[in-house]
């Protein structure tokens, strides 16, 4: 039985496709979305730490929350809070596409593309709101 | 030891702290937005307010859960030598553990 895993999972490890080359690769819009699902949630799991810091700052004292205020308002904090605001922003609605999929809805691969156009278009539109209100 | 959650489990784990971690961050921007201006005594208020203390601890369990299935997803995709991969996962749990830590600290440092 062992012996038997065994054998198929080397098999499996043989027949496994391995395409590094990218330009080869078709990239529908809902890979791009994904890929960039997948690049969101790591900048946010990165950032952490600074918005940790800013929190705790922030609540230490009059002074903490009053520097933070300004630390906020200086231009490559604002630069960076609007990536991570973009991140966020494409985070959640991929993350509600991916409940919708759960559901069956817009399961179909026309309607997949479609609302991972609209996914992107949403992040987009939160980052040029938010933009607009900041700079 | 193991480091991977069950398929199955990791797929609800990772949708049910989403729905929370959503519908908490759709409660905070309210609160941002419909607030005039922001002041410390509101600010220190609202975080010492037992309910928004220990939603925003229940925030950072989800957070933790919910990056650690995601990070784990991707380093198990693009990262395929074993040593590299379980160097990366050991990075990022101990990465985690001192988020946590860090949050839990703020928390208890804000008397209810």
């Amino acid at each position: 039985m062992e012996h038997a895993s065994q054998q198929n999972s080397s098999y499996q490890k043989k027949a496994r496709p391995k395409n590094l080359n990218l330009l080869s690769v078709k990239f529908p819009m809902s890979a791009i979305m994904s890929v960039g699902h997948r690049a969101a949630g790591i900048l946010l799991f990165l950032s952490l730490p600074y918005f940790l810091y800013l929190l705790q700052i922030s609540l230490t004292n009059e002074a903490g929350f009053a520097l933070v205020k300004a630390e906020i308002q200086e231009p490559v904090v604002k630069l960076f809070g609007l990536i991570m605001i973009w991140s966020l922003a494409h985070h959640f609605f991929a993350g509600i596409r991916f409940f919708l999929l759960d559901l069956d809805i817009g399961i179909d691969k026309k309607w997949a593309q479609k609302t991972a156009v609209l996914v992107m278009a949403a992040g987009f539109l939160v980052f040029a709101v938010f933009s607009f209100i900041l700079l | 030891m193991t480091y991977q959650a069950k398929g199955l489990q990791a797929w609800l784990f990772q949708r049910l702290t989403g729905a929370f971690m959503a519908l908490y961050i759709l409660y905070f921007l309210w609160v941002i937005f419909t607030t005039e201006q922001m002041t410390y005594s509101l600010w220190l208020e609202w975080f010492s307010h037992p309910l928004m203390n220990t939603l925003t601890g229940l925030f950072f369990i989800h957070l933790a859960v919910h990056s650690w299935v995601g990070m784990r997803d991707i380093v198990l995709d693009y990262i395929p030598r074993d040593s590299l991969r379980l160097f990366t996962l050991a990075c990022i749990s101990f990465f985690l553990i001192m988020i946590s830590l860090w949050m839990l600290r703020i928390l208890f440092s804000l008397t209810l």
